[in-house]
């Protein structure tokens, strides 16, 4: 009995992958549902591989159980040996070469499908976007729209339009993934990278992949692909909401949803909130001090999200908070 | 020879029961001391990866968060790499390879002593910077730039610098181990050993101490610059003063890459032992497995780039790094297919060496498949960095090279310690890991797939997320107990001495180490015999047996 045991658990576990690609497409046996055309390529050569690999797992699985069952001692004595076969080259070339023409395969197909993949499609008329990864958020730059509207952590596109993006950092490494809407890009300070995508309508996240810092985990982003409307509506209006963005985007990652502290200091009940140039100064400048360090957030920000977001503290968080609540910690 | 004079002349405090393992310079006892330690720092790793585990059993948790789990995950993963796994396969190595060829002693016995205290040193160094001004390093065990540079919101305070210090005077030991190896290999085999005719561990071994000489000295210069720009001002990293963060990248996967196989080789070369002993066979295609090995190590060379495929590469390379991480896939097919074959009518003995290396088998096979995804540059945009990677990894390392070790362990316990592991407990060990394993790992392909990104302390999705993160914390679980149960073997079978005295060739194996006494006087052999073939031992015990007719 205990014999057959390895054989019985290697049986199931292969049942069991083999349970798993035929459910494939659901319970994240292959990757999210696409919403983009380069998320549905990267899809195909996924599937291509799936299919490659889990018939060369199942056959080896097979093997190596049938072979355990079949040739088990059998309480044959240690000193009996089994069949003295140095090799067989002709069976050793088979399974050099089988490879071979699988990865063969394999790359032909990820070289055919690669143009749907890296670039958009020629004849579109993309519009243009500078994702720039911060400590911990994700800024959209609007580059197209006269006034250079922004947005942080959710980027607004028309549904079907191509979305041509400039990945860059000014701190450090972060990686750009909505995950249906095709592949990762790291934004590399000092470094310009490119990717796009086409939206289906929708709402997508997704999240930053490279480790960078502290708030990693917390470092979101939204896709919302919405009606040509909707879109241009919030180019129109960037300006009315982009105090709160910043609040829940930038500030509230450390001092809390209500500036009653968390990873940096309590400010909901801070004088500064109500000082705008004082305020400017900290936002633009950062601040060392015996209460922690805050970084210069804001130092390329321009005067009007400075007033914004000042206008939004005084407004929103200055003694909002509970008295006595968090300091910090 | 120093290790004889060990033994025939002992001289005062010396020859104490402790004194005696800190002078010693006998490579059977620096490779028991390797083994020793590395396993105290796997059982401390694996303490952190149950850490991790809790954190991330359920969405929202505030275990440990922030720079903590960062710590934590950043210690964890260079423990298992710089702590773990590497030299615990140099303890193998040194135990072993002098046994195997015949030799008395290593090249070079008091370079091999140095080579283990700066590797306990250097675990020293690195652990203690849990208490160094700052923390611990928290930039992952890559550690890129400019999260590892000394600024106020990357990696200020000391634990980056110590980790920086620890892996120089690893990657020191490591270099010194490998020239030890190579020289040995290459001047001390016995008579009549070829080289192929040599087992093909000590193939294993010449090719990872090569591999060691090329890779290392990258390592050493990325976080040189690094440590430059962090101490003393240069900007090698620092791009708004001119620096360059992917030749940061560069540098490490230079190194990054080929230590996947340092870590691995070796470990082939312990199955490419044990499978041939348990199945009462030759190993099918010596020269194939023996060839392959080196095929691996060189285009383990040429595939660094398949860990930037996200940087923005220009295609052509991103081609090149395809292609040539494809071509790997070849040898380790190659490998896999003759350790099947090897199995093909044989007579099967199930001992706990045997099991761990069937698994062994079984679970490196789905690692090395989920890499065809990640060599396939588009599907990696998709799942790099996500915990597919994680599982993937982990399915290389752990059911790879960790159930290779521990196969390992079970086979040469007795010629290490003269007594055998219980089979029993044994067997548990072997059950309760593999289970174990799958659990925790098999889920985190799928969560890489859904989107879950990797070294994230906290996530807020329930659902599909929550129920395999949970899987996977419970199988953590399950290895922590499998891991109990060999600590408890350990202790039955040594500070018990309960476990079953082992003669010299418990298991009627093939090669050199087991025609001497179990444990081995110091000078290993008083004799050795002609070598005519790849199996020496074999060829004794039948030239006995024509006798005794």
């Amino acid at each position: 009995m205990r014999r057959k045991l390895p054989s019985l658990v290697l049986a199931v576990l292969v049942a069991l992958a083999t349970a798993g690609v035929a459910t494939a497409a659901n319970g994240g046996f292959t990757p999210v549902e696409p919403a983009s055309p380069n998320a549905h390529h990267i899809q195909h050569a996924y599937y291509l591989i799936l299919g490659f690999t889990s018939a060369i797992f199942i056959l080896v699985e097979t093997l190596l159980v049938v072979f355990v069952v079949k040739y088990r001692s059998r309480g044959r004595a240690r000193a009996v040996e089994g069949a003295q076969v140095h090799g067989h080259s002709r069976l050793e070339l088979i399974w050099t070469a089988f490879p071979v023409v699988i990865l063969a395969i394999i790359a032909g197909f990820v070289f055919y499908e690669l143009p749907n993949v890296d670039s958009a499609p020629a004849a579109a008329d993309p519009i243009h976007v500078t994702v720039e990864g911060h400590q911990y958020y994700w800024q959209f730059d609007y580059t197209d729209s006269p006034d250079r509207a922004r947005s942080i952590g959710t980027l607004h596109v028309p549904a079907g339009r191509v979305v041509d993006l400039k990945v860059v950092s000014p701190d450090v490494i972060h990686s750009w993934w909505i995950p249906a809407l095709g592949g990762k890009i790291q934004a590399i300070p000092g470094r310009i990278n490119h990717t796009w995508f086409q939206a289906d309508p929708g709402s997508y996240d997704g999240q930053c992949a490279e480790l960078c810092g502290v708030f990693h985990a917390s470092m979101r982003a939204t896709v919302r692909s919405e009606s040509q409307q909707q879109y241009r509506h919030y180019l129109a209006t960037w300006q009315d909401t982009i105090g709160k963005q910043i609040w829940n985007g930038v500030c509230a990652t450390c001092h809390g949803n209500l500036g009653q502290g968390g990873y940096g200091i309590a400010i909901a009940n801070n004088s500064l909130l109500t000082q705008k140039s004082g305020l400017e100064g900290v936002i633009r400048n950062g601040f060392t001090g015996a209460q922690g360090a805050m970084p210069p957030v804001g130092h390329t920000w321009s005067q009007a999200e400075i007033d914004a977001i000042a206008a939004y503290v005084k407004k929103h968080i200055y003694k909002t908070a509970p008295l006595g609540g968090s300091n910090g910690g | 020879m120093a290790a004889r004079s060990e033994a025939a002349y002992p001289v005062g405090w010396k020859s104490g029961r402790v004194a005696s393992w800190l002078v010693t310079v006998d490579h059977k006892r620096i490779g028991i001391l390797y083994i020793a330690t590395s396993l105290v720092w796997f059982v401390a790793g694996g303490i952190l990866a149950l850490l991790m585990r809790t954190q991330l059993a359920t969405p929202n948790e505030a275990f440990l968060t922030k720079n903590s789990y960062n710590e934590v995950m950043t210690m964890h993963g260079t423990t298992m790499i710089f702590l773990v796994v590497i030299p615990i396969l140099a303890g193998f190595a040194n135990f072993l390879v002098p046994l195997m060829i015949g030799a008395r002693d290593m090249a070079f016995p008091r370079l091999n002593a140095l080579s283990y205290w700066l590797f306990l040193l250097g675990g020293i160094i690195l652990w203690l910077s849990w208490f160094s001004k700052g923390g611990a390093a928290h930039a992952g065990w890559w550690s890129y730039p400019t999260l590892s540079e000394n600024f106020p919101f990357t990696s200020p305070g000391h634990g980056q610098d110590y980790w920086i210090l620890s892996l120089h005077i690893l990657s020191l030991s490591s270099m010194l181990g490998a020239i030890n190896f190579i020289v040995t290999i290459h001047n001390m085999r016995a008579p009549g050993m070829t080289w192929m005719r040599m087992p093909l561990f000590i193939w294993a071994i010449e090719t990872y101490a090569i591999l060691l000489l090329v890779a290392l000295p990258a390592l050493s210069a990325a976080i040189t610059l690094l440590l430059l720009d962090r101490t003393v001002g240069t900007h090698f990293f620092i791009p708004s003063h001119g620096g360059n963060l992917l030749l940061y990248q560069h540098m490490f996967w230079f190194f990054g890459h080929p230590e996947v196989y340092v870590m691995v080789l070796p470990v082939f070369g312990m199955i490419s032992e044990i499978l041939p002993v348990f199945a009462r066979k030759p190993i099918f295609g010596y020269k194939a497995v023996a060839f392959s090995t080196i095929g691996i190590a060189f285009f383990s060379m040429l595939v660094w780039a398949h860990h930037m495929f996200t940087t923005g590469m220009p295609v052509g390379l991103d081609s090149f790094f395809m292609i040539s991480s494809m071509v790997i896939a070849v040898p380790t097919g190659i490998k896999i297919f003759n350790w099947i074959a090897t199995t093909w009518r044989g007579n099967l003995i199930f001992d706990t060496p045997m099991l761990f290396a069937l698994g062994f088998i079984a679970l490196f096979t789905m690692g090395g498949l989920s890499g065809i995804f990640l060599a396939a540059f588009p599907v990696d945009w998709q799942v790099n960095d996500s915990y597919y990677v994680v599982a993937h990894f982990h399915y290389v390392l752990f059911g790879g090279s960790a159930f290779g070790f521990f196969g390992g362990l079970y086979y040469w316990w007795p010629k290490m310690f003269g007594r055998m592991l219980d089979e029993r407990l044994g067997k548990w060990h072997f059950w309760l890991l593999f289970v174990g394993f799958n659990l925790t790992f098999l889920p985190q392909h799928m969560l890489g797939l859904l989107g879950m990104v990797r070294r994230i302390y906290t996530y807020h999705h329930a659902g599909q997320w929550e129920a395999y993160n949970l899987t996977s914390s419970i199988g953590s679980g399950v290895m922590a107990l499998a891991t109990l149960v060999f600590l408890v073997n350990v202790w039955r079978t040594n500070v018990l001495r309960q476990g079953v005295r082992a003669g010299n060739d418990p298991w009627l194996a093939d090669t050199l180490e087991w025609y001497t006494t179990s444990p081995p006087p110091p000078q290993n052999f008083d004799s050795v015999p002609y070598v005519t073939s790849a199996r020496p031992l074999r060829d004794l015990r039948r030239r006995l047996a024509e006798q005794a007719q």
